[in-house]
């Protein structure tokens, strides 16, 4: 039985003198997971190097069990919506599905079916006999999307899938990947719509320059980060003197008097001492009207990580 | 996933690559390169059969024109023989000496008469229907245009892009992301490039060969045919089909390593051309080496031509054809293995492409 995890052991991958990833260690369990950095940061060369179309310099990647260096199995199991936009001379949208299906050993008969099916799940049957060429970019992403779904896939692989979908659309698609993971596969995605990943995924990484600056999910990586110093808003009646409560923990980085002095955003290194140290004084009678986090979504984590790369 | 399997998926890339091999655009001159001997003879077979029904009626016997001699002055010549079917007279060296040809025809052969100052200088006839003539013209044809620039050059276009013309158009990856080895890719490419190239040059070398005979006499025709004719035609195409096979899998290899194949093709075309005149060993490293063997009418060489020519037109030690086929067939062997060794490890990279 094969293990159905994906591992990346130290796996380093440069582009000359230039650096794709390095040195990147993961397992990545079922269920979706969002790769999330910005442009050139390495999340396509972490895709390509799972898929096989390009080859780690150091390291090993097993795929389920699998080595990319083995499409013949691998790409029986995964597919792969990549970011290249473009499809074989005079291919048409049905012609791209299905070849794939052919190939795995489908007849033609399975294979037409079975990608007349994947077409149907993204609403792309009307337009399935024109080529690709003719195709506008949501199309495109949307047949690309058929092509690595139709072979019904353990690894759905997905380099920026929400890309030039219109809103009804991409909740379709969000409900797909959702599906998909709901039955133990894995859905591997990158985005730079970071709200919408925040949502969908159950787990995300964290890239930056070519390395895994966080990973696991969502709430959990926001505590990975020890160095990272957490905000929160207070609201509160007598906001100076909480304030000047709070300066003296050593756990406190920062704090900003809001404009109407009945709100406080502090910055703090430590959440347990934190919300201790609130716990004293409202216990001391200063009344606490409300605590919020303001930076537990994938953007804060985000701008915090790449910091001025972005 | 047994050979069985791989097999089928081997032709089910191919079949996918047929059509573009032989539709794309790139195509047309594949076409043009091999097509170019049979629109030679026949724009020649044309021409000869117009002079034979038009000339007649203005032919000289051959008697009275083979009792001209050098020596005999053109009003002489022209009182014997008639007016010429064709008369150009001009002058040369600073208006020194006036030149004068004359063209006469005996209803077989033509006669051209060059006079210098009114004195006949040189006599020469020649035959419209020279059977013999043609054939050696189509071996010159297939063994220096055919081998060394048509199929050398068609292939080119065709195999090259494979892989090459994918990379640029950036669709490489949807093959490589296939459920298929890289091998079983390279393979059903091959086989595409391989039955298109095979069709089009051994058909071009066909309809050729089917040109230079058409316009001589149906007897002399069918005397050949029964003689050597079918055995010359197999192993044209023979030769035409296993420099495709070949040079295919140079230029196959070629696509996958360089980002221009056209320099190294260039050097190939070199070493192919100097083959004749390199050691023993190194001649076996070479497509034409091969398949000039099997070409069945050699070129007529003679000792006026300079002794490099002589050596670069025929194979210094020509191998039997049973060592030039399996020769032939190891070279393209070892040169698919190591494009496979290549493809194994070619990665998608548009950028740097």
């Amino acid at each position: 039985m094969t293990a159905p995890e994906i591992v990346f052991h130290e796996v380093s991958r440069f582009y000359g003198e230039v650096l794709g990833v390095n040195n990147v260690e993961l397992k990545i369990l079922p269920g979706i997971t969002s790769l999330v950095g910005p442009n050139g940061s390495g999340k396509t060369t972490l895709m390509n190097l799972l898929t096989g179309l390009i080859h780690p310099d150091r390291g090993t990647i097993m795929v389920r069990g699998l080595s990319p260096r083995d499409p013949e199995r691998l790409m029986r199991i995964t597919g792969y919506a990549t970011q290249y936009d473009t499809a074989p001379r005079s291919t048409t949208g049905f012609d791209f599905v299905s070849t794939g299906l052919i190939l795995a050993g489908n007849t033609k008969k399975q294979a037409a079916e079975l990608a007349w099916k994947a077409l149907e799940r993204i609403g792309m049957t009307e337009a399935a006999h024109r080529k690709v060429a003719s195709y506008s970019k949501g199309m495109r992403q949307r047949v690309r999307l058929a092509q690595a779904i139709a072979g019904d896939p353990d690894v759905l692989v997905l380099d920026e899938p929400l890309n030039g979908l219109d809103p009804l659309i991409r909740a379709e698609t969000v409900a797909l990947f959702q599906e998909f993971a709901a039955q133990g596969r894995h859905v591997i995605l990158s985005s730079h719509v970071l709200q919408e990943v925040d949502i969908i995924s159950d787990r995300v990484i964290l890239i930056t320059n070519g390395m895994i600056v966080a990973e696991g999910e969502v709430h959990g990586v926001r505590e990975e980060i020890h160095e990272h110093p957490s905000q929160f808003m207070i609201r509160c009646r007598d906001a100076s003197r909480v304030a000047s409560l709070l300066f003296v923990q050593d756990h406190i980085t920062e704090i900003k008097l809001h404009d109407d002095r009945l709100g406080l955003l502090v910055m703090t290194r430590d959440r347990t001492e934190f919300s201790r140290a609130l716990t004293e004084i409202s216990l001391d009678g200063y009344t606490i009207e409300s605590v919020m986090a303001v930076d537990a979504n994938v953007d804060a984590l985000y701008k915090y990580l790449i910091g001025g790369s972005e | 996933m047994n050979a069985a399997f791989r097999f089928r998926q081997t032709w089910v890339i191919a079949r996918l690559h047929l059509g573009r091999v032989f539709f794309s655009r790139r195509s047309f001159w594949v076409y043009l390169l091999a097509m170019f001997p049979a629109v030679v003879f026949l724009a020649n077979g044309i021409q000869m059969k117009i002079q034979h029904r038009w000339v007649p009626s203005r032919a000289t016997p051959v008697a009275l024109l083979e009792s001209i001699q050098e020596g005999a002055r053109e009003d002489e010549v022209i009182e014997k023989a008639g007016k010429p079917i064709k008369d150009r007279s001009f002058q040369v060296k600073n208006k020194k000496h006036q030149i004068r040809h004359m063209r006469y025809f005996d209803g077989e052969r033509w006669w051209d008469l060059s006079f210098r100052d009114g004195i006949l200088q040189r006599k020469h006839s020649r035959r419209i229907f020279n059977f013999t003539q043609d054939r050696l013209a189509f071996a010159g044809m297939f063994q220096f245009y055919y081998l060394r620039l048509a199929i050398f050059f068609g292939c080119l276009g065709i195999f090259a892009n494979l892989f090459r013309g994918e990379m640029l158009d950036k669709t490489l990856h949807f093959w490589f992301l296939a459920p298929a080895r890289r091998e079983v890719l390279l393979a059903g490419k091959y086989l595409a490039g391989v039955i298109a190239a095979v069709l089009i040059f051994t058909v071009g070398a066909i309809l050729g060969f089917a040109m230079m005979l058409w316009p001589h006499h149906a007897a002399q025709v069918t005397a050949y045919w029964q003689d050597q004719g079918l055995s010359h035609l197999f192993w044209y195409a023979s030769a035409a089909a296993l420099g495709c096979i070949g040079y295919g899998s140079v230029f196959l290899a070629f696509g996958l390593l360089f980002r221009n194949p056209i320099i190294p093709a260039i050097v190939v075309l070199f070493w192919e051309n100097i083959n004749g005149v390199l050691p023993k060993l190194l001649q076996k490293f070479s497509v034409l080496h091969y398949a000039q063997s099997l070409c069945p009418v050699p070129v007529p060489t003679n000792d006026s031509m300079p002794i490099l020519i002589r050596l670069l037109i025929s194979p210094a030690d020509p191998p039997s054809t049973f060592t030039a086929v399996f020769g032939f067939l190891i070279v393209t062997a070892l040169v698919l293995w190591v494009a496979s060794w290549i493809v194994r490890r070619l990665e998608i990279n548009y950028d740097t492409d």
